[in-house]
């Protein structure tokens, strides 16, 4: 047991050293202050006091970035290993595929959610300096977003052991995508259309990954407060239930996998 | 290959030629010269539209009123509940276990009150009505909503005579605006009574010019904001003792063929 969390922890840190090599997070945070600082300095019609609409923009960024952030971070644990033929070592040592896989995982969670915290910290510092102050929801948004993470990478991780790299990203954008802003509103195009196409949108949200469970935006811009425990427990259920199904899915194909 | 040069020349000579002699014919008609307005045309009017529908759900403190499923708001202030056509898809509250995910999504997207964003806090819209502006400057309903806001809820006369001022440069021709700055200066009958009668003067003789005398020609927008101007205009009217000079508003009403009741409000006035 000793070894194996030994293993696991060497493992964490490499999948974390290499998202920060790679130093995305660094240009990303360059880019949201390009498009913050100007939009942050306008004011709309010479009226000043409005404020809600930067922390939209400021979300909906946080939001676009996490999502490149963990897909991207999910999809290259394994195929550059396959590419360059590192995986044989790598499996020549006494470690398990399971293990391999939760490793790697745990390092790329760990990865996207040390951006992430970034992110939020530079939201709440921006919303302080404007004269906001910080609530308990922010900390509840932050869970989730972080939840939103685990289930991006566990996604990303399985898609990329099924089809190619860039397959496996433009899937899993769009699927992530496409549920976040229509996600809810599934069974109203259900409604819509007719026998066959009614019946594979239902299938898509019976199945689809609800990540618009995880968006605590208009909470958090509008002030509603936080949800309640029941609610808050369920949707983080929710999140290791589905990013539990992916990893199991990804294990059983690494498995069976030969190199 | 060596027809490649040849047939694209003559497909964009094609697409001039017809953009040329059957303007009215084209799928879209760019509203002006700026790099934005050719490259995306009417999607800069879909994009406006969708800056006012996020304005709204500002007002609503922060709920998709196209959508009202999600809210479940369980106390609405300031007026009915809005059922929207999604509520009855669904038979109102869903227990968990027949839709867990819509159990969630209600829980996780729904304010406990519904409270709209009014008095100085309506300084919270203006962003998304100065985008929507800016994307398409011939949306009369986001300038006149932006005006409303700035005068009415926000009480800043100035803002509000700048809006108008900005909305009248870009829209010099618009009935609603020239009808919203005559009842800005008429200021329910406490501010400038004559400068207000010489706007709606001006903007009923652009009305009648606009439709070449047949009032019925005008739009259904331009209708009601003709009419709107009628019935100020009638009141200024009222209030100097001219009765006489209402008759021939009333059969102007009546000329635009809408059911307006303005013309019920005029007789009232006789």
């Amino acid at each position: 047991m000793k070894t194996l969390i030994r293993q696991i922890k060497a493992l964490v840190r490499l999948s974390f050293m290499e998202l920060w090599r790679r130093n995305d997070v660094l240009a990303l945070v360059i880019l949201a202050l390009a498009l913050m600082v100007p939009l942050s300095l306008s004011s709309p019609f010479g009226a000043a006091g409005a404020s809600r609409y930067l922390d939209e923009a400021a979300l909906l960024l946080i939001w676009a970035f996490s999502l490149f952030i963990s897909l991207g971070t999910g999809a290259r644990l394994f195929p550059p290993e396959f590419e360059s033929r590192t995986i044989y070592p790598l499996l020549a040592k006494p470690i398990s595929r399971g293990a391999l896989l939760a490793g790697k995982y745990l390092g790329a969670v760990a990865a996207s959610a040390s951006a992430l915290a970034i992110f939020y910290l530079l939201f709440v510092g921006c919303s302080l300096l404007r004269g906001g102050s910080l609530s308990m929801e922010v900390l509840q948004g932050f869970v989730f977003h972080l939840a939103f993470v685990a289930l991006a990478v566990a996604l990303a991780l399985a898609g990329s052991l099924v089809v190619t790299p860039s397959a496996n990203l433009t899937l899993s954008a769009t699927a992530l995508t496409a549920m976040f802003f229509f996600g809810r509103r599934l069974p109203d195009y259900a409604d819509a259309v007719s026998a066959p196409l009614s019946w594979l949108v239902r299938l898509a949200y019976a199945l689809g990954p609800h990540v618009e469970f995880f968006d605590m935006r208009q909470r958090l811009i509008h002030g509603w407060g936080g949800v309640d425990a029941v609610v808050f427990a369920a949707v983080l259920a929710y999140a290791v239930a589905y990013a539990g199904v992916c990893l199991v899915f990804a294990w059983l194909i690494l498995k069976r996998k030969r190199f | 290959m060596r027809y490649l040069v040849p047939c694209l020349a003559l497909a964009v000579m094609m697409a001039f030629a017809i953009a040329r002699f059957a303007p009215e014919r084209m799928p879209q008609m760019v509203q002006g010269d700026d790099a934005l307005s050719v490259a995306f045309a009417d999607a800069k009017a879909v994009l406006s539209a969708a800056m006012v529908q996020k304005a709204d759900s500002y007002f609503h403190g922060g709920i998709d009123m196209e959508c009202s499923r999600w809210k479940g708001a369980r106390d609405h202030e300031g007026h009915e509940e809005h059922d929207g056509h999604c509520e009855h898809h669904h038979g109102g509250e869903p227990s968990a276990p027949a839709d867990p995910w819509l159990w969630i999504n209600r829980r996780v997207r729904a304010p406990e009150r519904h409270v709209h964003l009014d008095g100085k806090k309506s300084v919270e819209l203006l962003p998304w009505f100065w985008a929507s502006v800016k994307a398409d400057p011939h949306n009369i309903d986001a300038w006149t909503t932006a005006w409303y806001v700035a005068n009415n809820e926000m009480k800043d006369r100035d803002l509000a005579r700048q809006i108008l001022d900005e909305a009248k440069a870009k829209n010099p021709e618009s009935l609603e605006i020239a009808w919203t700055e005559a009842r800005f200066v008429y200021a329910g009958g406490k501010g400038d009574v004559a400068e207000a009668e010489r706007l709606l003067e001006a903007a009923r003789s652009m009305g009648k010019r606009k439709c070449g005398g047949d009032l019925s020609a005008l739009s259904p927008h331009e209708a009601e904001a003709f009419c709107g101007i009628l019935d100020y205009l009638s009141k200024i009217y009222e209030g100097r003792g001219m009765k006489d000079a209402i008759r021939p508003l009333i059969d102007e009403v009546r000329a635009t063929g809408t059911d307006s009741p303005v013309a019920a409000w005029m007789l009232d006035r006789l």
